[in-house]
């Protein structure tokens, strides 16, 4: 679940429901063929290692221990803890981030200056975690010489820098990273809203205003009911799963003494189980397996029952006779969008100074160079990664996308329960996370590959990829128009001339997965972390590791966290109405 | 579906497939001369690589950063282990032998280490690894101007520490001492460094299987810590702020920002000295000062070489890194500290000739303990020993009465070092 993509779950989330007629293709012929690849990698790599990993939960050397690893993962001091600061995490930051990105939403809309608005609270969704984290470590660090945070903190209470609450201190730690969660988050919830409520049909306002309607019964009627609450669901669904890459966020952001008041269940796997999976560590991650794949299941339920959307007839392009928000409205959102742009402009500002200055004063006190930049780029290093990294997002991008296109092919007209439980089986494999499995992975890569670990991260990658690509790809396909698909199989010679015609029609959902998979990897560190070897170390690795001395280095860390949020960035700004089109408008519908 | 159709279809899964291995394969590595990977990155990785860069054939090495013994613990499962590896700690090389991943090695004639940190390395009565690199850990760096004389016993040190954190109470001076109590590992080098001068022969016991950690040498040593760490001022911005600091800025503090006198740490500090250091004064480092005179602990640290199980180049490099001239070109660049008997005069760097010659004279070197304790005891960000001081640094800075303190901290360590297989 860590590798749970920033856009697009609402499409995933909602084909758990009822079947659609889209799915009602003819059969073709033996095409189970088509699935083996995915299936052997899902098998291989997720599956077998989730089996691996409950068979390590209850053994100790190979014999049989029964609870006595959850009865010492339990007991272990601090377990309370860190499982209520998970629990907090997955239940009070998705309720922020719902209610914000709504509210957002609804500020951000029929205004002019709205696009502007929605386009800066995007541009955080597509930050590597890492680069948020170093961000936001700039912001809060604890010297008021140096983190604006602190030092307006300080000019507000009158207190001395070194007497006002630290914000990375033991006591605020959790709160710290909970704001940089939300930053990078809401965005994401004001693209879904955004979507929902111009899918709302305006007549409908219309007529409970005929019928002597309010404000607040047009509110309930014409938007919660019919739509808003299944939104709202999918969204605090989504933001909940998501938390559990938080991972990134502590390993960057908390200073050593302070990762215990962090930590969570993520965290304390990590810790205890390292690269491998054995005893406590396999215990600990199980719980959180069990937890993640409940919390998923009932979301599902919940997103189901919910009401059922009326189908959009029309696109609400422009509505000329619905007023923009009001007034308060308007600046609220004007507001969030300047307060979103302060930590970027932290970053890029302290980007702009020498290593040296960087660290020993605030950005807004020395003139800017380029120093930073300079020793990055003339250090020999970056360049590698760099070259690295986009092989590895590239490659495995492509990979992905064939993968689940045959995947998706198929399982596309199944319907009924069949479509149902292979909808449920993929989203458990795309909340599966990854800490959880690591041992048991390195197993099976060790069986596979005999030497050359860059070829390993790519090959995990690619199956914590495929689940998630092949149910997009899997409903953009069961979407289509029955006569689209009767004419593609007219035209197309063989199942393969067919799947390429339909696979023409879906180009909206491929560009979105592709886009998707290529920032996931670009962006990720987990999967680094765990997995890097040889030659084989990715940039979110590099910048991770960098902070290990976070204030000598916060320059040159700043350089290398814009140059690394630069081609992500550009990527999900330009594609985002694809985005939207190909992803988020299957979901709220 | 017909023949060609059953074809094509399985030529479509080749492809995939290929299309897999080739998107990967780009990335992994060419030619395979000797992989070696190492615990160093930055400034200790690139002099490394003008060392192996004389080396017959190629080596290709890979920085795996602290994280060494997760990323080797992974590759041993997957069966990619590098030939050589170069570990932080003496736990992890015995450990591995153990395990049986390593191949028994024999360094190169002429080799020497001094007396006890050889023994370090062996397993079963062979030997596994050859120390490569030193670390001198005893250490105060200051400015001259700010500190013309420094106090030559612990008494002087405590004496300082409150005079200057008067000073600093009453006209905002800079504080007495930096300290970089963010990374756990700054605190096991103070406790350490004590625990040497309180009960020299308490000090190796502790890292042994009946190790008592709620004895009296570990209760006097942290009385003694309390004792500096306990004064008012001692730090700039207080203990809060000193859990924040990390061990790069507690030595900005003292050579740029001068907002404190003095910064414990090893010799692997100057680096960072010589990167911040401001105006035309070079900073300067005394020795952690003992009870008496002239006659303070030396604690040292390692890198360690080992090679994997079958691996025939990985024991022919090691047995090369031994050799008496492998190290001249690090040597050359400074920066390097060497724990074998490398003439003084190779030493282009002034300071680490000094250094040199004390680890050569000094009656009793001591091998850094924490690196010497089993299992997450050992410590990490957060973990075992590294937490456990820091809390304690946290009691007794927070105004927690020191025998308090001590006693928490004595039932933690106790506790930890049961729990990781050591102690009693």
């Amino acid at each position: 679940m860590s590798r749970l993509p920033v856009l697009g779950e609402p499409v995933v989330l909602d084909d758990v429901g009822p079947p659609r007629r889209g799915r009602a293709y003819p059969a073709a012929g033996a095409t189970s063929a088509l699935l083996l690849p995915a299936a052997l990698l899902l098998g291989g790599l997720v599956l077998w290692p989730v089996l691996r990993t409950v068979h390590a939960s209850v053994t100790s050397d190979g014999r049989w221990v029964g609870a006595a690893h959850f009865r010492a993962a339990l007991a272990a001091p601090g377990t309370g803890a860190v499982v209520g600061r998970t629990l907090l995490w997955a239940l009070l930051v998705p309720a922020v981030v719902t209610g914000l990105g709504y509210l957002l939403a609804a500020a951000s809309r029929r205004s002019q200056e709205g696009g502007l608005v929605r386009l800066i609270l995007v541009v955080p969704t597509a930050l590597p975690l890492v680069v948020t984290g170093v961000t936001f470590r700039l912001m809060y660090d604890p010297d008021p010489s140096r983190g604006l945070a602190t030092l307006i903190a300080a000019r507000l209470t009158g207190h001395t820098g070194d007497a006002v609450p630290q914000l990375l201190g033991p006591g605020l730690v959790t709160v710290a990273l909970m704001s940089a969660f939300v930053w990078a988050w809401v965005g994401l919830a004001v693209l879904v809203f955004r979507a929902a409520l111009d899918r709302l049909p305006s007549s409908l306002a219309d007529a409970v205003r005929a019928y002597g309607g309010g404000r607040r019964h047009v509110l309930w009627d014409a938007q919660w009911r019919p739509l808003l609450l299944r939104t709202v669901a999918v969204v605090f669904a989504l933001v909940a799963l998501g938390t559990s890459r938080t991972f990134d966020l502590i390993l960057v952001m908390t200073p050593g003494s302070v990762r215990d008041e962090a930590s969570v269940l993520a965290l304390r796997v990590w810790q205890t189980s390292g690269g491998t999976t054995t005893g406590e560590g396999a215990a600990l991650g199980v719980i959180w397996l069990v937890a993640v794949a409940a919390g998923m299941l009932v979301a599902a339920l919940f997103v189901r029952q919910a009401w059922p959307p009326p189908r959009a007839v029309d696109p609400p392009e422009a509505d000329p006779a619905s007023a923009p928000p009001r007034r308060p409205l308007r600046l609220l959102a004007a507001g969030a969008a300047v307060a979103w742009l302060v930590p970027l402009a932290v970053l890029v500002a302290t980007s702009l100074h020498g290593p040296v200055e960087a660290a020993a004063r605030g950005w807004w006190s020395a003139p800017p160079s380029l120093a930073s930049y300079r020793e990055l780029v003339t250090g020999g290093e970056l360049w590698r990664l760099l070259a690295f990294t986009l092989l590895l997002a590239t490659g495995v991008t492509a990979t992905v996308l064939v993968v689940a296109l045959l995947a998706a092919y198929p399982l596309a007209w199944l319907t009924g329960p069949a479509a149902q439980v292979t909808g449920l089986l993929l989203m458990t494999a795309v909340v599966v996370p990854v800490q959880v499995i690591a041992g048991p992975v390195n197993e099976v890569l060790g069986v596979v590959l005999s030497s050359g670990t860059a070829r390993g991260l790519a090959l995990v990658h690619v199956a914590l990829g495929v689940p998630f690509a092949v149910l997009v790809l899997r409903n953009a396909f069961a979407d289509l128009p029955a006569d689209r698909v009767r004419a593609a199989r007219l035209t197309g010679r063989n199942w393969w001339g067919t799947l390429r015609r339909l696979a023409r029609q879906c180009r909206p959902a491929i560009l979105a997965v592709s886009v998707l998979e290529f920032v996931q990897v670009w962006n990720d560190l987990v999967v680094g972390l765990l997995f890097s070897g040889p030659d084989a170390a990715p940039l979110g690795l590099f910048l991770a590791g960098q902070t290990r001395g976070f204030v000598a280095g916060s320059g040159v860390l700043a350089a290398g966290s814009v140059i690394a949020s630069v081609l992500p960035v550009v990527l999900v700004v330009l594609a985002r109405r694809q985005l939207v089109a190909g992803l988020v408008s299957g979901g709220v519908r | 579906m017909t023949a060609p159709g059953r074809l094509r279809r399985r030529t479509l899964l080749r492809a995939a497939a290929a299309g897999a291995a080739a998107a990967t394969a780009g990335c992994a590595g060419g030619g395979r001369g000797v992989q070696v990977a190492v615990v160093w990155s930055g400034g200790e990785l690139a002099p490394f690589r003008a060392v192996v860069a004389r080396y017959g054939s190629p080596v290709h090495v890979v920085s795996a950063g602290n994280d060494i013994d997760a990323f080797l613990r992974a590759r041993q499962l997957a069966g990619t282990s590098p030939d050589v590896a170069i570990l932080p700690r003496p736990g992890l090389v015995t450990e591995y032998a153990r395990r049986g991943w390593l191949s028994p090695l024999t360094p190169a004639p002429g080799h020497g280490v001094p007396d006890g940190l050889a023994a370090l390395l062996d397993s079963g009565g062979r030997r596994y690894g050859v120390w490569v690199k030193a670390a001198h850990k005893s250490l105060f760096w200051h400015l001259p101007s700010a500190l013309p004389q420094p106090p030559a016993t612990w008494d002087d040190l405590v004496a300082l520490t409150r005079r200057l954190a008067a000073r600093a109470r009453r006209d905002g001076g800079p504080a007495p001492l930096a300290i970089g109590a963010a990374d756990g590992w700054v605190l096991t080098d103070w406790f350490e460094n004590v625990l040497a001068d309180v009960a020299p022969d308490g000090y190796d016991a502790l890292a042994g299987p009946d190790a008592d950690w709620a004895g009296r040498p570990v209760r006097d040593t942290l009385d003694r810590l309390a004792e500096i760490w306990s004064v008012d001022g001692a730090f700039p911005g207080g203990g809060r702020r000193a859990l924040l600091t990390q061990y790069e800025e507690s030595i900005i503090q003292v050579v740029h920002t001068r907002r404190a006198v003095m910064a414990f740490e090893g010799d692997f500090a100057d680096s960072v000295v010589r990167r911040f250091r401001r105006g035309p004064e070079e900073p300067a480092a005394f020795r952690f000062p003992g009870s008496r005179p002239g006659d303070g602990p030396l604690i040292v640290g390692g890198d360690a070489a080992v090679a994997f199980a079958g691996s025939r180049a990985g024991v022919d490099f090691v047995r090369w890194l031994t050799g008496a001239d492998a190290f001249a070109p690090w040597l050359r660049a400074g920066g390097y500290l060497s724990d074998t008997v490398v003439p003084l005069d190779r030493y282009a760097d002034p300071v680490r000739r000094r250094l040199a010659r004390e680890m050569r004279t000094a009656g009793t070197l001591r091998f850094d303990l924490s690196d010497r304790l089993p299992g997450p005891f050992t410590g990490s960000d957060g973990v075992g020993i590294w937490r456990i001081m820091q809390d304690f640094f946290a009691d007794v800075t927070g105004g927690v009465r020191a025998s308090e303190a001590v006693r928490r901290a004595t039932r933690q360590l106790a506790a930890a070092a049961r729990n990781a297989g050591g102690g009693r």
